[in-house]
């Protein structure tokens, strides 16, 4: 059972989560799932922080990187729907394909 | 303890694959809250106390409420969502890379031998609100920084007088 | 030693100054004022950064520590540090935005006060992030920058579309995600994120099993450090992130922010891994690519900005050489030419804006015969141009000449002959572009233009003197390296 060991599964199950968001945020034709895209991939990143801080003893510095970074990406978040809202106001509709003018 | 721990984890990856496959944007929302919830547990149990209190507080609370305040401010029937989207068809590629990733990622787990460390013993002798407030000072500048930015990103962005 | 003290701190507490003293003001005061302060700050960051080169070698020191309201002799406490390489890097900054000041005297004419804010902002975000000595700070002021940039190019949302800003997001998340997850695995290994503990931590060699968390986190850093510079093959938001922004906003994206966000990140990458080679090849390798992709796209490009949106997109790939080197004479080449990309740079943006003003349009097909109508932009237009492609005696020669050199001593022939040879196709597209706006026939709807005046004009002279004085005084300064040690 050596594949199955604690670590290994942490690491699994957040580089699937990482996998889950990326995919999310290039695919979407919704404003606001690029946001959900963003967050699932910021659990997986808690989530590597965390591990790290308990394996190699550190874990009240892994806990003030966790902290921070949580802090930031309520930020990024919100600055996001912001700029979601306000292209609702201007075109009528959430979907990307509105926006894609440019070429080249 | 590894039972709690795993099953946390499972519904961390059941919650965050629906919150991305979902097409209403609601549940979408409220997927993402129950996967912040077991996120909080899995980091209670590994001993980051506070980070844990921070993540149910902030990413279950505060997110799900900038997420509904900002569907609500776009709100589309919800037949006409689904014909206009297409999310469903999108996103539905996305079970069957998780699974190809997966098995992956196992296999690679069991030949590669990579000797994870163990969980060693806590080496700091301080407390989280000692390493915060005196060795990083310099990220506490940021985020306030980043708080004043962000205010400042807010105010242009919901100015309402320019709106035709 | 107070000097240098007050010089160090101010690089953060003026910008904030400056923001406290804009919201404070009553809204008409602020709003005439406002765009002043800000020219003002970037004048005070310049005179600093020169003053504190000049201290810091006459003191003889690497480094200067200093902290900030905080007791940096604690064990385990970060601090922030300035060396020399980093003050030459904040006079950019400051020179960049005070161009960007200038022209957004004339181009901006409502929402003053958030862009003066945001500025000061991605100031502050900016002058953080090269005098942190930590790589998990060096993240939170990359994500200052990208959130203030992104809502400065979708903040004048009346002009143009906001595509380039959706993709500049998503991109730039991509980024944060990468980022942070190769931060995670380096942590797994070493106990914290400084970087001399990271230094030390690696020259004492380590069992095999923990060298593949380091490599899979020097991957994913390269990774996301190269979406935020704009090399290929993560270069597609920076086109269209240029064409939508404002052109104030334009020259601050191209002439500092690529180069802060991304150049200055992978210094500290190469700095921190010495003895992992493979670095150097993968920076080499993105360096051509993207000199030749960014030189081909260019060519068949028909608006103003985009082809000078992919020309930066070729001249970071000059820049990713010099640093690939990894001796010193390819790095002060990549300083050199940072520095030059953003006189140029700013001296091109500064040009497109004087166009727009006065013609209304940037489709180079619809312009023509410009130059008996507008001779100052034109020939600034030309003096720019000829140092990109590094013809001598402009400035763009020198810095391109130290980067082949380091690349020819280190071996790698055929990149400094593939460089040597893409000044051509430099010179190919700024000389289509330059026929086809400034010279040829008038049409009959600009017979009345006029040249541009005021700021922008005032941008242009500046510029322009500033390519061919730094042209000509470039020996003088190899000569004062020389004598200092460094090459």
């Amino acid at each position: 059972m050596n594949a199955f060991g604690f670590g290994n599964i942490v690491l699994i199950i957040g580089f699937l989560l990482i996998i889950a968001g990326c995919y999310c945020l290039i695919r979407t034709y919704h404003l606001l799932k690029i946001i959900i895209g963003i967050e699932v991939a910021m659990k997986a990143v808690t989530l590597f922080f965390t591990y790290a801080g308990y394996v190699n003893g550190h874990i009240d510095l892994a806990q003030a990187f966790v902290i921070i970074s949580i802090v930031i990406e309520v930020v990024v978040a919100v600055v996001a729907a912001g700029i979601a809202i306000n292209l609702y106001r201007k075109y009528g509709s959430m979907d990307i394909r509105n926006l894609m003018k440019l070429k080249g | 303890m590894t039972a709690i721990i795993y099953t946390c984890l499972g519904l961390m990856l059941v919650f965050g694959v629906m919150a991305v496959m979902l097409h209403s944007m609601t549940k979408s929302a409220i997927a993402l809250a129950a996967a912040s919830a077991a996120l909080g547990v899995v980091l209670y149990e590994m001993g980051a106390v506070w980070s844990a209190l921070l993540e149910i507080s902030v990413c279950s609370g505060l997110v799900t409420v900038i997420f509904i305040s900002a569907i609500s401010l776009s709100n589309m029937d919800k037949k006409e969502l689904e014909k206009v989207y297409e999310d469903k068809k999108r996103m539905s590629l996305l079970p069957v890379i998780l699974i190809i990733s997966g098995v992956v990622l196992v296999i690679a787990a069991t030949t590669a031998g990579v000797q994870l460390p163990q969980a060693s013993a806590v080496k700091d002798a301080g407390d989280l609100r000692e390493i915060l407030w005196n060795n990083r000072q310099a990220d506490i500048w940021g985020l306030i920084i980043i708080m004043i930015t962000g205010a400042a990103a807010v105010s242009v962005l919901f100015r309402e007088s320019d709106w035709k | 030693m107070s000097v240098m003290a007050y010089i160090a701190v101010s690089f953060l507490v003026v910008p904030l100054i400056i923001i406290v003293i804009i919201n404070l003001l009553s809204r008409k005061t602020a709003e005439r004022v406002g765009i002043y302060l800000a020219g003002a700050c970037a004048v005070i960051q310049m005179a600093a950064s020169i003053t504190d080169f000049f201290l810091l070698s006459a003191n003889h020191l690497h480094e200067y520590k200093f902290a900030l309201l905080w007791n940096m002799e604690k064990e385990g406490a970060e601090h922030f540090g300035v060396t020399s390489l980093s003050l030459v890097i904040l006079f950019c900054i400051g020179f960049v935005s005070f161009i960007s000041v200038l022209i957004a005297l004339r181009t901006i004419d409502k929402r003053k006060i958030s862009y003066v804010n945001l500025l000061m902002t991605l100031v502050l975000g900016m002058n953080g992030m090269v005098i942190v000595t930590d790589l998990f700070s060096l993240y939170v002021f990359l994500e200052i920058v990208g959130i203030s940039s992104f809502v400065l190019i979708a903040m004048f949302h009346s002009r143009v579309d906001l595509e380039g800003a959706l993709k500049y997001l998503v991109m730039s998340a991509l980024a944060s995600i990468f980022i942070l997850t190769g931060l995670s695995f380096i942590f797994i290994k070493t106990g914290s994120l400084q970087y001399s503990q990271i230094i030390q931590d690696l020259h004492g060699g380590g069992d095999g099993s923990m060298q593949t968390f380091i490599y899979a986190a020097i991957i994913l850093l390269i990774a996301g450090f190269a979406v935020k510079t704009g090399a290929v093959p993560f270069h597609s938001w920076l086109p269209d992130a240029h064409q939508s922004a404002d052109t104030a906003v334009s020259v601050l994206l191209s002439g500092i922010v690529i180069k802060v966000a991304g150049i200055y990140s992978f210094i500290v990458l190469t700095g921190l891994f010495e003895n992992v080679p493979a670095i150097n090849m993968t920076l080499a390798i993105m360096g051509i690519v993207s000199i030749i992709t960014g030189a081909l796209l260019a060519l068949r490009q028909t608006h103003f900005k985009r082809i000078v949106a992919y020309s930066s997109v070729s001249q970071m790939g000059y820049i990713l050489l010099g640093i690939s080197t990894g001796s010193t004479l390819g790095l002060v080449g990549a300083v050199a030419h940072i520095f030059n990309h953003a006189t140029f740079k700013s001296a091109l943006f500064a040009n497109a804006a004087a166009l727009h003003e006065q013609t209304g349009t940037l489709e180079i097909d619809e312009m023509g015969g410009l130059q008996s109508r507008m001779p100052v932009t034109g020939f600034s237009n030309i003096a720019a141009f000829l140092s990109t492609a590094g013809i001598p005696p402009f400035a763009g020669f020198w810095s391109k000449l130290l980067i082949i050199m380091a690349l020819w001593n280190g071996g790698l022939r055929v990149f400094a002959g593939i460089a040597l040879f893409s000044s051509i196709l430099t010179a190919a597209y700024f000389l289509r572009m330059q026929k086809k706006v400034f010279f040829g026939k008038v049409p009959d709807k600009y017979a009345e233009l006029k040249e541009i005046g005021g700021s922008i004009k005032f941008a242009e002279i500046i510029l322009t003197i500033v390519i061919i004085g730094a042209g000509v005084c470039f020996p003088l300064a190899l000569v004062y390296l020389k004598g200092r040690g460094i090459l």
